[in-house]
């Protein structure tokens, strides 16, 4: 196949502002095209070699395009850099030079779809030393042999500057009409678009096996499955009413969502955006090779950031830690994660896609093996307005950015690739961020693990609430020690230590260890958010909620001036909370 | 199987760097007869024509014809290792489908490099009458291209029965060369009919020098506004030939 039907195709769709118009140049470009070429045109035409999961880019510089341009026209770079402050658009500069050469040739070749494939595959592969001169002279010689108007794609196609307004949705629309008889197969290229995020591979499939084949395609370990993504209400009450009365609520972490394929004891991670991020989460690769109890299976997972000595999650900003292709190890060792996982898709050989969520639901819960590091995705399920909230206020709490309600209908499907109402986030949309710091008394320790075993992996943090003469409970904080302080405190607090709650403590945390009511630290935290859980100024923001401090870290100041009647008091944590009260932008 | 030794692995290095100016990866035709190469670069402006029959090696064999490609610029960097006085040796290990390249001297390196899937285009000859026909020393147009290097991208060629003049014209400077036939460096000059021609330095520049390297004297044809052909005369019975067609002028 010549390249020109293609260059000549892309000029008529640049050439037209309607989509309809664009579909038919594109259905007309599709069924010029010989079988074996179908996958690789389809490609071309995203200005792509590959589907984006692979990870092979053209992405030549534009001054090494320059160079190229030049080499294979014979006029100098400067000229060519010239016309490109013209014309804006070094497409269109090619073009021109191309029309006016410079330099002959011996024999001119005419382009292949196979070459021109071919040649960019090898510019996307070459790395190294001589990778440069080695693309330089591969471009220069597609264009040398080019003519005007297919250099002008070549070179736009090369820099990242194809540009034709061809969207996914667009040419699967052109693959129904070509090659599915018609619009009414669009629903079933698009699911399996949707099941394998490859174009080229779902256009293969309908011209060889036709509509039929196309809808016996399944799920397949490798290709990554386009993520459902969540509709968002803004109260428990909206979210219940759309999704029928009852909901199963899970935690939304504030991690970045993965979706693993675990072939045996091969596993590849896939980002939201569909990247391979296999090698950044070598961790996050042994915990479901070893806690995925099935052979195969495609799960999707929250992976978040954990302290390693408490075990608390960390905020989304210390994930990003770990997005990086050098030091790994170190990474790793200092940003640890852990999995919440959430669904399954794929379970030895069966397609859940089209199962209701429920059924997917405890399907993974029978193959996950849970510990430490790798969950199911704290979850509720309720049909109660009040639960709910509560239930949101201890995600917020405990680090999350909210929930996702689910529905639990029978036909919940998987919507691969959709943004639907069968999910629901529930996000908070206001925060009150913690400027300042506050002194806070010790009235609870519970036992640490693994590092911090044989001392206390977090304390039990109260306010002073001076109308009731009481001590309400305010913070789990088990950050911002040092070794040597954690070693110390087991004996430093014996003193203290009580066979139960104090009476004045309010608490409805069982802490493994309890005090007497006298060592006052000083705290600092990311912000004060409702809680379910502690007293602190309960039913002072909202009807049964009280206030807690998220992500709180010991500053390493003992305020041994200060007895535990003069710790912040609960009035003083609730205005701090109105007054840095902020409406969250989304 | 193949197999082909050389004493002075130096010949092998200058032949392929001679063709690395060109091509990155290199088809080679070889049979019992000896080795031959024929290809242009990706933008069809030069070729190369290389032919090494066995008697250039000191030991040869090829018990059937083949294809073999190879990553010049590959072998090139384990070519650039040899020093004086070291031998090379080729061999083709059938079953890996990958190449063998010992360098022998004051002790044995052996590297081995992939072969490639093999290009199956026939590159044909260019059909040019040439009016002009010239023998130079590899020297002078060394030196020539040289000067004509320094103030420009490309040079013209205007021949006539006395003598051959190259002008280069650059954005600032521009520069006259003018061999007179009979002088050192030019051996031998026959023009049916003065002729004009300009070509690229970036192409010509890379191909003398590196040409220059295995060979003493040149033979060089050409005719107005046509490629230019030019004829590296090789010690042994070799054979390293180039065409570089022209630039467009518009006057």
């Amino acid at each position: 196949m010549k390249y020109s039907r293609i260059a000549d195709a892309y000029k008529k769709i640049e050439a037209t502002t309607k989509r309809l118009e664009m579909t038919d140049y594109l259905v007309e470009l599709l069924k010029q095209t010989p079988k074996d070429l179908i996958d690789k045109v389809v490609y071309l035409t995203q200005g792509k070699l590959y589907p984006d999961f692979i990870g092979i880019e053209i992405g030549i510089a534009e001054k090494l395009a320059i160079r190229a341009v030049a080499k294979a026209t014979g006029h100098s770079e400067k000229e060519i850099e010239e016309d490109l402050t013209k014309t804006g658009d070094l497409g269109k500069t090619a073009q021109n030079f191309s029309k006016e050469k410079a330099q002959a040739q011996l024999f001119r070749e005419l382009l292949t779809v196979q070459k021109v494939y071919g040649d960019l595959d090898k510019m996307a592969k070459s790395t190294g030393a001589g990778s440069v001169d080695q693309k330089i002279n591969l471009l220069a010689g597609l264009l040398a042999n080019a003519t005007p108007n297919e250099a002008k794609f070549i070179v736009r196609a090369v820099t990242g500057q194809l540009r034709l307004g061809i969207a996914d949705m667009t040419v699967l629309d052109a693959l129904a009409i070509a090659y599915g008889g018609g619009k009414e197969a669009r629903k079933d290229v698009e699911r399996a678009y949707n099941i394998s995020s490859d174009l080229g591979m779902v256009a293969k499939t309908v011209v060889e096996r036709g509509i039929e084949g196309l809808r016996r395609f399944e799920v397949s370990l490798g290709d990554p499955i386009r993520p459902m993504l969540a509709e968002r209400l803004g109260s428990p009450q909206e979210i219940l009413e759309k999704l029928g009365g009852k909901c199963i609520a899970e935690f939304k972490y504030d991690g970045e969502r993965i979706q693993a394929h675990k072939q045996g004891d091969q596993v590849t991670l896939f980002s939201r955006r569909l990247e391979n991020i296999t090698d950044q989460y070598p961790d996050a690769v042994d915990l479901f090779k070893n806690y995925v109890k099935a052979k195969d299976a495609i799960v999707e997972a929250e992976c978040v950031a954990v302290d390693p000595d408490t075990g608390e999650m960390r905020p989304f900003q210390e994930l990003m830690h770990r997005r990086r292709k050098y030091g790994i190890k170190k990474a790793m060792e200092e940003y640890p994660v852990s999995l919440f996982i959430f669904d399954a898709l794929y379970i030895d050989g069966e397609d859940l896609t089209l199962k209701a969520y429920p059924v997917r639901h405890k399907q993974l819960e029978k193959i996950i093996k849970q510990n430490d590091h790798v969950k199911v995705a704290e979850y509720l399920i309720t049909d109660n307005v009040d639960e709910l909230e509560r239930f949101f206020e201890k995600a917020v709490e405990s680090g999350c950015e909210g929930l996702i309600c689910k529905s639990i209908a029978e036909d919940a499907a998987y919507q691969a690739g959709a943004r639907g109402w069968l999910w629901i986030k529930y996000k908070r949309d206001y925060k009150s961020e913690m400027t300042d710091t506050v002194d806070l008394v010790v009235v609870g320790a519970f036992h640490g693990r693994g590092k911090r075993a044989g001392t206390y992996g977090a304390l039990l943090l109260a306010t002073y609430d001076p109308d009731e003469d009481s001590f309400k409970t305010v913070t789990k904080c088990g950050t911002g020690f040092t070794d040597e302080e954690l070693n110390k405190l087991p004996e430093m607090m014996k003193k203290h230590r009580i066979p139960h709650r104090h009476a004045r403590v309010k608490s409805t945390l069982k802490a493994d260890v309890w005090f007497e009511p006298a060592v006052v630290v000083e705290t600092m935290g990311a912000e004060i958010t409702l809680s379910p859980i502690h007293t602190c100024a309960v039913n002072v923001i909202r009807k049964g909620a009280g206030l807690a401090i998220r992500f709180p870290r010991f500053t390493g100041n003992y305020r041994l001036d200060k007895s535990a009647e003069d710790a912040t008091t609960v009035n003083e944590i609730a205005q701090m909370y109105r007054n840095q009260l902020k409406t969250l932008a989304e | 199987m193949f197999k082909a030794k050389m004493a002075d692995a130096k010949l092998l290095k200058d032949m392929i760097s001679a063709i690395a100016t060109l091509i990155d990866e290199a088809t080679f035709d070889i049979n019992s007869d000896g080795i031959k190469l024929r290809a242009m670069d990706p933008s069809r402006v030069a070729m190369v024509d290389f032919e090494w029959p066995k008697t250039v090696f000191d030991e040869y064999a090829c018990s059937e014809p083949m294809r073999m490609c190879i990553n010049i610029s590959e072998m090139l960097k384990l070519l650039r290792r040899t020093g004086k006085d070291e031998s090379v040796e080729l061999s083709l290990d059938e079953k890996t489908g990958r190449l063998q390249l010992t360098i022998t001297g004051k002790y044995v390196r052996s590297f081995d490099m992939p072969t490639l899937e093999a290009v199956e285009e026939e590159v044909p000859t260019p059909k040019v009458t040439f009016n002009v026909k010239l023998k130079i020393t590899t020297d002078g147009l060394s030196q020539a291209i040289e000067d004509a290097n320094l103030v420009s991208d490309h040079v013209r060629f205007e021949i006539d029965k006395e003598k051959m003049v190259m002008r280069a014209a650059g954005d600032i400077m521009g520069a006259t060369i003018e061999i007179k036939k009979g002088s050192d460096a030019l051996l031998d000059l026959e023009a049916k009919e003065a002729s004009k021609a300009t070509f690229s330095l970036s192409y010509l520049s890379d191909i003398v020098k590196a040409a220059a390297a295995t060979s003493e004297v040149a033979t060089i044809e050409f005719s107005t506004d046509m490629p230019i052909h030019l004829d590296f005369q090789q010690p042994k019975e070799g054979k390293l030939t180039f065409y570089l067609a022209p630039r467009i002028e518009v006057e």
